[in-house]
C-alpha cells in the first residue's frame, strides 16, 4: 500500500510530471504495436484467472506463472540489499518503456517490489507503459482492470527519492487527460475518493466507474453493496489500527464530515487495493509506517481515530456531498447555492436587512440630520480576523495557532479554492483564492474546513447586535464588517469604546475583530488595515498625513490590480507619491471619478457617509462552476431551478424586474478543460436580453423568457460552462401587485363611476398587462383588446386635436381641478390643442365632468369592444368608423348648445347614465357580447343588472337610449330640412355601422338596408351588406315622395364612408363602388345614387391620390 | 430574417415592410414579365410561395433600393407612443394577404409589350430628413412627373394595421397601356 505515504509528497511532484508528459508522447509513434502485445497478454490474463473453457492451457499458465513468481522469489532474496520502497508494489510493464521492462524489473528485485510477466488483476498493483494506443485509452477499464497505470519515471524518481512516491503525477497522461465524465464521477459516491482523499484512486478507480456503470440508475443500484461492504472493511482496518493510532491527538476534527469522508474513501481504498488480495496482514503494515511518518496530513489520523463510530454518518456526507454538477443533481441549483460562499455573502444583506429593518430605516433618518463634513465625526470600522475561518474553528482552541483554511474540498490535488486562510496560514503564503493543492504544497499541514453556513449565520447576527446596540448609525458592508458613526454619540474615548466593542463580541461570539477609528471611513478602513489582526487602532486627524505617506497604494479602497499596474507605471507606490500627482492630470489619466476618488483618498479625504445602503439594482444568479449539459433537457431542466432560484431572490427583496438576462459562458473552442475542477475556463461571454412591459417575479414567466432568450443563443448546449440570470429594472413588488389586483377585469367592472378616471387609466393598464401576461399563451381576444384600445385612444387623440403630431391624453383623461389651476397661457394653449373643447369641459364642473369622463371611458370601451368585434374579420377598417364615432360623439356631448335640445336630450342621458358598466354595454350590440369569449362574457354578464343582461343576450335589439337619440336624430331631419345633411353627418358618425343604420329605419326604403345589415351579422364593412341590399332592393317599390330623399340619403351615406375610408382604405371603396355600378346598371335609383355621388368620388381619390379611381 | 431584439417597435415594422416590398417587388416585376419566368426561382416567404430574382444583380438593385428606404420609413413615424410588439405578426398575416392577391391580380398580370423598362420610385408626401445616412443615398430627390395624361388607379389590396397603414393599387394611364404599380403607405 503505497499510498499511504504519498499523501505529503504528491504536490511536490506535480510540476514534475508536467515536464515528462512531453517526453512521453515523443514516444507515440509506438503505440500500435504495443497495443498489440498488450492485448494477447490481456487475452491469456483473463483466461487464467478465470475458469476458462481452456483448462489445461489455464493451468499451464497457473503453473508458468508460479515458476516465475519462484524465480523472482529467489532472486530477490538473492539481492541482499533488503530496501523496501516498493514492498507490496508489484508492477506490471506493459510495452516500450524506458528503462526496459528487464531494467525494471531489476529495480523491483532490488527495492522490494514484485514484477509480474502476465497481467493479472490479483498479483499486479500498478501497470508501467509509457504510452497507450487510443483504443486502450477509451476502454480503459478493460485494459487496466482499474489499476493505476504509471509512467516508469516514477520508479525511478522513487528510488532517487529512496521512498515510495504517489504515482499520482506520473499516471500516464493520456488516461490523466482525459477528464472522465461526472455523471460517472458524481453518481457513484464511493469514487469521490479519488477526489479527496491522499489515497489517490483518481485513475484507477473513475475509469472503472464510467465503462461499467454508465448509466445512473446502475450506479445506485450498486451502491448499497459496496457500502455495506466498505462499512464492513473499514471497521475491520480501523479496529485493528485503532491502538496503533490511539497516541494520535487530533480529536478536534472528529466533527468535521470532510474527515469522515477521508475515512471512508481511505478505507474503501484499502479495500481496493487489498481485499481481493485477502491481505489484510498487507494492510496492517503499511499503515505503520504511514503513522510514523512526521508530515502526514492531519485527516489521516484522525480519521482512524473516529471512523469506528462516525461511520454511517460519513457515508450520508459523502453522497450529499457529492452531486456537484448539472449532469446528475436534480437539485443542483439549489445544492449550489447553499454551499455558494459568495451566495452567502451576496444573500446575507438581504437577511440583515429583514433582521434589523427599524435599524437600517431608523439610520437613514440620521443621515439627513448629519453633518458631513463634520471635523470631529468618529467612525468606526469594524471587522471580523479571517471571519470565514474563526467561526468555524471558534470550538477548536488547539486550531487556533495552527494554519486552518476554508474551502469547499479537502484534497490535496484539488482545485477547489481557498476562500479564507487564518493568519498562521497566511504566514506560509497562502492567500484566498488560491487552489488547495497549491496551498498545500506551501503547508503540508494545512487544515482544511468545509463551509459552515449556518454558523456564519448566527455569528453574523450576533456580530450586528452588539453592533446594534452600541450604535445607532451602522452600516453593514458585509456579514462580518460594518461601519458605525459615532459622530453624534459624543464618544470621549473612542478606543476605549472600541475595544469593548471588541471584548464583546469575542466573547459573544469567540470570534476575534479588528477595528479602525479615523474621521471618516476610508481613515477607519485603513486603520482596521494597520490593527489586524485582532487590534485597533485609531488614525487621529493629526495622524492622516503621516499615516497615508508610506501607504501602498493598493491599500486604498477603489484600487484594484490593475488600477495599481497603471500607477506603478507611474511609479506611484505609495500615497505620498500619489499626493504629488496634481487632481487634473489625475483625472485625465483616469477618468473624472477615479481621479478625483484618487486625489481624495490619498488625501485622506472621503465623503461618504455612514448608512447610506444603495438599493440593489439588479437580482440574479449566476453558477459558473459544474455547469455541464449532455443536451437542451438537462439544460431545461437547469433553467428551471435557476429561475427558481432568482424568483425566490426577487420575492426576497420584495421587487419585480422588467429587464431579463441571460448571460452564458460558452466554452472557447480552443479552451482545454479548465484547470479548476468542474471549472468553466477558457470562456466567451454572451448576453441576451429582454423586456417586458409589466414587472414580474413570476417563476414560470420567468422560466417562459429565459427559454425564448436560451433561444437566441443558437447555441451548443454541451458547449455551456456557466449560466446567469439577472433582472433588472426592478420595482417595488408592493406597489405593482396592489396595481395587478385593479387591473382585473372584474375589479373594473365593479368599481363605481367614482374613480372613473383611474379606472381609465387602468383600463389601458389591464390590457397592457394582460397582454404581457399572456404573451406567449396567446389569448388572442385581449391581445386585441389591447392593441385595438391603443388605437383608438391614439386616432382620437389625434383627430381631437386636429394635430396629427401632439397626442394629448383624451378630454376624459383630464383632471378637471388641474386644468383650472393652470396658468392662463398654458390653458388657452391646451383649449387650442382641444379645439377649445377644453372650456366647456372646465364649465360642467366637477360632478358632470365624473361622467363625461365615464361616457369617454365608455365610448373607448365600446369602441374597443367593436373593434374586438372586427378582428375575427382581421379587417382593420372599422378603425376609422369608430375613431369618427367617437370623435362625433364627443362632439356632440362638448359642443352640447349647438343641436339645441336634441343633443342637449342625449347629452344629458349620458351624463344621468353614472353606472360604468351599463352606460357601455348599453351602446354596443349583442353581436359584440357574442363575439366575445365565453369566459369573458360571463365575467361581464355576471356584473350586469339581470334584465339588461337578458336583453343583450336574447335579440340585437336596441336600446331604449339609442332608440330614443335616433328618433329625435330623424325628427330633427325631417323638421328642418336645411339640417339633415348636418344631423345626418353627426348621426353617421357618431355610430358605427349599427348605429348610423339605424337611422334608416323610418325611410322605409333605408330600413331594409338596415334589416339586411343586422341579418348579416353587423359586419360594419359596407361592402359586405351592400350585396345583399342591392339585390334586394329593387324589390322594394318606392314612392315619389320618399324616392328623392332616399338618394340623398342615401348618397350622405357613401359620401361618409369614402370620407372616412378614402385615405386608408381604397380597396372598400373599391369594391363598395363596383357593386353599387353593377347594380346601377340595373336599377334607375342605384344609377341616380352612382351618378351623384360618383363625381365626389372622383374628386377624393383625386385629392388623395392624384389620379381617378378606375372604374372598369 | 433574423431582426434584432431590442428594435422599438415601429423599427420593427419599418423593417417588416422593407423586406416585405423586396418581395413585393420583386413579385410584380415578375408578374408583368418584364424578365423570362427563368429569371426567378420560387421562394417562400411568410408562408406564401413568391418568386426571388435569380440574377444577383437584380436582386441586389431591389433589395439595396428598397433598403434604401428604410431610414424614410423609420422617419416617418410620428407617433413614438406605440409600445406593443404584439403586432409583429398580425402585421405579417395581413402583409401575407397582400402577397396572395398581388398573384391573382388581373391588371398586374397582364403582360407588358417588349423591351420595356421599369424603374422604382419613391414618392413621399413629404420628404423626411434623412441625415447623412449611407444608405438613404440610395434615392435621388426627382421632379419628373411621371404622366402626363390623367392616371387611373386600381386598388389591389388595402390594409391599416398599427404602426403603419398600407395600400397598394396600381396606376395606369390609361386602360391598354403599361402601367404602373405603386405602392402608397403612410404611417401612422
Amino acid at each position: 500500500m503505497d499510498s499511504r505515504l504519498s499523501n505529503s509528497s504528491s504536490s511536490n511532484h506535480h510540476s514534475n510530471s508536467k515536464k515528462r508528459k512531453k517526453n512521453a508522447t515523443a514516444n507515440n509513434a509506438n503505440q500500435k504495436t504495443l497495443g498489440v502485445a498488450w492485448g494477447s497478454k490481456s487475452l491469456s490474463a483473463s483466461c487464467s484467472s478465470r475458469k476458462s473453457p481452456f483448462s489445461d492451457f489455464s493451468s499451464y499458465m497457473a503453473h508458468k506463472n508460479c515458476k516465475l513468481q519462484n524465480q523472482f522469489d529467489s532472486e530477490a532474496s538473492a539481492s541482499a540489499a533488503r530496501n523496501t520502497i516498493f514492498s507490496g508494489v508489484s508492477i506490471f510493464v506493459d510495452g516500450f518503456t524506458v528503462p526496459s521492462s528487464q531494467e525494471l524489473r531489476g529495480y523491483m528485485l532490488k527495492y522490494g517490489g514484485r514484477f509480474e510477466n502476465y497481467f493479472s488483476r490479483h498479483c499486479v498493483t500498478h501497470i508501467i507503459c509509457s504510452n497507450l494506443p487510443d483504443s486502450k485509452v477509451k476502454n480503459i477499464r478493460a485494459f487496466s482492470a482499474g489499476l493505476p497505470v504509471v509512467k516508469p519515471t516514477w520508479i525511478l524518481d522513487s528510488i532517487a527519492a529512496n521512498r515510495l512516491l504517489s504515482w499520482v503525477p506520473y499516471q500516464l497522461e493520456q488516461v490523466a487527460s482525459n477528464q472522465p465524465k461526472l455523471s460517472a464521477f458524481f453518481t457513484l459516491k464511493s469514487s469521490k475518493m479519488s477526489e479527496d482523499t491522499s489515497t489517490n484512486a483518481l485513475c484507477q478507480v473513475e475509469p472503472d466507474v464510467e465503462d461499467s456503470f454508465p448509466r445512473v440508475g446502475q450506479l445506485k443500484e450498486r451502491h448499497p453493496s459496496e457500502a455495506g461492504e466498505m462499512v464492513e472493511v473499514c471497521r475491520q482496518i480501523s479496529n485493528e489500527s485503532n491502538d496503533i493510532s490511539s497516541k494520535k491527538t487530533d480529536v478536534f476534527m472528529m466533527e468535521e464530515p470532510i474527515s469522515e469522508r477521508v475515512i471512508c474513501d481511505e478505507e474503501k481504498l484499502a479495500e481496493a487495493n487489498s481485499s481481493e488480495t485477502n491481505n489484510e496482514r498487507n494492510t496492517e503494515g503499511e499503515l505503520d509506517p504511514t503513522y510514523q511518518e512526521p508530515s502526514t496530513s492531519v485527516s489521516i489520523p484522525c480519521s482512524d481515530n473516529q471512523n469506528v463510530h462516525q461511520f454511517p454518518s460519513s457515508e450520508a456526507t459523502g453522497s450529499s456531498k457529492q452531486c456537484h454538477s448539472t449532469l446528475t443533481d436534480p437539485n443542483f441549483v439549489e445544492n449550489y447555492f447553499k454551499n455558494s460562499r459568495l451566495h452567502f455573502i451576496g444573500t446575507w444583506r438581504q437577511r440583515y436587512r429583514k433582521r434589523f429593518p427599524t435599524l437600517s430605516t431608523g439610520l437613514n433618518n440620521g443621515i439627513s440630520n448629519s453633518n458631513k463634513s463634520d471635523i470631529n465625526s468618529v467612525i468606526l470600522h469594524v471587522d471580523m480576523d479571517c471571519f470565514f475561518v474563526s467561526v468555524v474553528i471558534r470550538d477548536k482552541p488547539a486550531l487556533l495557532d495552527k494554519p486552518v483554511a476554508v474551502c469547499h474540498s479537502n484534497n490535496s490535488k484539488g482545485t477547489s479554492e481557498i476562500s479564507s486562510a487564518n493568519y498562521p496560514a497566511r504566514s506560509y503564503g497562502i492567500r484566498a483564492g488560491m487552489f488547495v493543492r497549491d496551498a498545500k504544497a506551501l503547508c503540508p499541514h494545512l487544515v482544511t474546513f468545509p463551509y459552515n453556513f449556518e454558523a456564519y449565520e448566527e455569528v453574523a447576527d450576533q456580530f450586528y447586535s452588539i453592533l446594534h446596540r452600541h450604535c445607532n448609525k451602522v452600516q453593514a458592508v458585509s456579514c462580518d464588517e460594518a461601519f458605525l458613526d459615532f459622530t453624534d454619540a459624543m464618544v470621549e474615548d473612542p478606543e476605549l469604546l472600541a475595544s469593548s466593542i471588541r471584548k464583546e463580541i469575542y466573547e459573544t461570539t469567540r470570534c476575534t475583530a479588528s477595528a479602525g477609528i479615523g474621521g471618516n471611513m476610508l481613515m477607519a478602513r485603513i486603520a482596521t488595515r494597520t490593527a489586524k489582526p485582532n487590534g485597533q487602532c485609531y488614525i487621529t486627524p493629526e495622524r492622516v498625513d503621516d499615516h497615508l505617506n508610506q501607504l501602498p497604494v493598493d491599500a486604498l479602497p477603489g484600487i484594484g490590480y490593475v488600477l495599481q499596474e497603471k500607477l506603478k507605471k507611474q511609479s506611484v507606490h505609495t500615497c505620498g507619491q500619489l499626493r504629488m500627482i496634481s487632481k487634473n492630470s489625475l483625472q485625465k489619466e483616469y477618468g473624472m471619478k477615479t481621479g478625483e476618488m484618487l486625489w481624495n483618498y490619498s488625501r485622506g479625504i472621503d465623503y461618504r457617509s455612514v448608512g447610506i445602503i444603495q438599493e440593489c439594482k439588479s437580482i440574479g444568479a449566476d453558477v459558473n462552476w459544474g455547469v455541464r449539459f449532455r443536451d437542451m433537457k438537462d439544460c431545461e431542466h437547469f433553467l428551471i431551478n435557476l429561475c427558481k432560484e432568482v424568483s425566490l431572490r426577487l420575492q426576497c427583496c420584495g421587487v419585480q424586474g422588467r429587464t431579463f438576462t441571460l448571460k452564458i459562458k460558452k466554452r472557447r473552442k480552443d479552451a482545454d478543460e479548465p484547470a479548476k475542477f468542474m471549472g468553466c475556463g477558457d470562456c466567451e461571454n454572451l448576453t441576451h436580453s429582454v423586456t417586458i412591459p409589466l414587472a414580474t417575479e413570476n417563476v414560470e414567466i420567468l422560466q417562459r423568457i429565459v427559454k425564448q432568450l436560451l433561444g437566441c443563443f443558437y447555441i451548443d448546449v454541451k458547449e455551456i460552462r456557466g449560466i446567469g440570470l439577472h433582472v433588472s429594472r426592478l420595482e417595488n413588488a408592493d406597489t405593482s401587485k396592489q396595481g395587478t389586483e385593479k387591473y382585473t377585469l372584474k375589479s373594473w367592472l365593479t368599481s363605481g363611476s367614482a374613480s372613473v378616471k383611474k379606472q381609465k387609466y387602468h383600463m389601458g393598464h389591464n390590457k397592457h398587462n394582460s397582454d404581457c401576461a399572456n404573451c406567449a399563451s396567446s389569448h388572442g381576444c385581449i391581445h386585441s383588446q389591447g392593441s385595438s384600445f391603443q388605437i383608438d385612444n391614439k386616432i382620437l387623440n389625434i383627430h381631437v386635436s386636429g394635430d396629427p403630431i401632439s397626442t394629448p391624453p383624451p378630454l376624459c383623461q383630464l383632471d378637471v381641478e388641474v386644468i383650472r389651476n393652470l396658468p392662463s397661457e398654458v390653458f388657452s394653449e391646451l383649449n387650442e390643442i382641444y379645439g377649445g373643447k377644453l372650456i366647456d369641459f372646465i364649465a360642467k364642473g366637477k360632478g358632470k365632468c365624473e361622467s363625461s369622463s365615464s361616457l369617454g371611458n365608455s365610448l373607448e370601451d365600446d369602441a374597443a369592444i367593436c373593434k374586438e368585434e372586427d378582428l375575427p374579420y382581421s379587417d382593420p377598417i372599422p378603425l376609422n368608423q369608430i375613431f369618427s364615432e367617437n370623435k362625433a360623439m364627443q362632439h356632440e356631448r362638448v359642443l352640447g348648445s349647438g343641436h339645441g335640445s336634441c343633443s342637449q336630450v342625449t347629452h344629458n342621458s349620458n351624463i344621468e347614465r353614472d353606472d360604468l358598466l351599463p352606460s357601455s354595454l348599453s351602446q354596443i350590440d349583442a353581436s359584440v357580447l357574442q363575439q366575445i369569449p365565453e369566459d369573458l362574457k360571463a365575467v361581464i354578464l355576471e356584473h350586469l343588472p339581470a334584465h339588461r343582461a337578458q336583453a343583450f343576450c336574447s335579440t340585437p335589439a336596441i336600446c331604449p337610449g339609442r332608440i330614443n337619440q335616433d328618433s329625435v336624430g330623424v325628427d330633427t331631419s325631417k323638421n328642418c330640412p336645411g339640417t339633415v345633411n348636418h344631423a345626418l353627418n353627426d348621426s353617421l358618425r357618431a355610430g358605427n355601422l349599427p348605429s348610423w343604420m339605424d337611422k334608416f329605419k323610418d325611410s322605409s326604403c333605408l330600413r331594409k338596408l338596415r334589416e339586411i345589415y343586422h341579418r348579416s351579422g353587423f359586419n360594419s364593412q359596407l361592402s359586405s351588406v351592400l350585396p345583399q341590399f342591392l339585390s334586394e332592393f329593387h324589390h322594394l317599390d318606392l314612392t315619389q315622395e320618399i324616392y328623392d330623399e332616399t338618394v340623398n340619403i342615401m348618397c350622405e351615406l357613401l359620401k361618409q364612408y369614402v370620407k372616412v375610408k378614402i385615405e386608408r382604405d381604397i380597396e372598400e371603396i373599391y369594391i363598395c363602388f363596383r357593386l353599387l355600378k353593377r347594380f346601377a346598371v340595373k336599377s334607375q335609383f342605384f344609377s341616380r345614387v352612382y351618378n351623384d355621388i360618383f363625381p365626389f368620388l372622383q374628386a377624393a381619390v383625386d385629392d388623395n391620390y392624384g389620379g381617378s379611381l378606375f372604374m372598369p | 430574417m433574423q431582426r434584432k431584439e431590442n428594435e422599438t417597435p415601429q423599427g420593427q415594422a419599418a423593417s417588416v415592410l422593407v423586406e416585405f416590398l423586396e418581395v413585393a417587388i420583386t413579385a410584380v416585376v415578375f408578374l408583368k414579365g418584364v424578365y423570362p419566368s427563368g429569371a426567378f426561382e420560387r421562394r417562400r416567404y411568410m408562408n406564401v410561395v413568391v418568386q426571388r430574382a435569380r440574377h444577383p444583380q437584380l436582386r441586389y438593385y431591389i433589395h439595396a433600393t428598397v433598403s434604401g428606404l428604410l431610414p424614410f420609413l423609420q422617419k416617418l413615424t410620428v407617433n413614438q407612443s406605440y409600445g406593443s410588439s404584439v403586432e409583429g405578426v398580425d402585421l405579417q398575416i395581413s402583409l401575407r394577404s397582400f402577397l396572395a392577391k398581388l398573384s391573382v391580380s388581373e391588371s398586374l398580370t397582364k403582360k407588358l409589350p417588349p423591351d420595356c423598362r421599369w424603374e422604382i420610385t419613391g414618392n413621399f408626401q413629404l420628404l423626411p430628413e434623412t441625415g447623412t445616412s449611407k444608405e438613404a443615398n440610395f434615392w435621388i430627390p426627382t421632379d419628373t412627373k411621371q404622366w402626363e395624361q390623367p392616371l387611373f388607379i386600381t386598388p389591389i389590396r388595402s390594409m391599416s394595421s398599427d404602426p403603419l397603414c398600407l395600400q397598394f393599387y396600381i396606376e395606369h394611364p390609361s386602360l391598354s397601356e403599361s402601367s404602373v404599380l405603386r405602392e402608397g403607405n403612410s404611417e401612422l
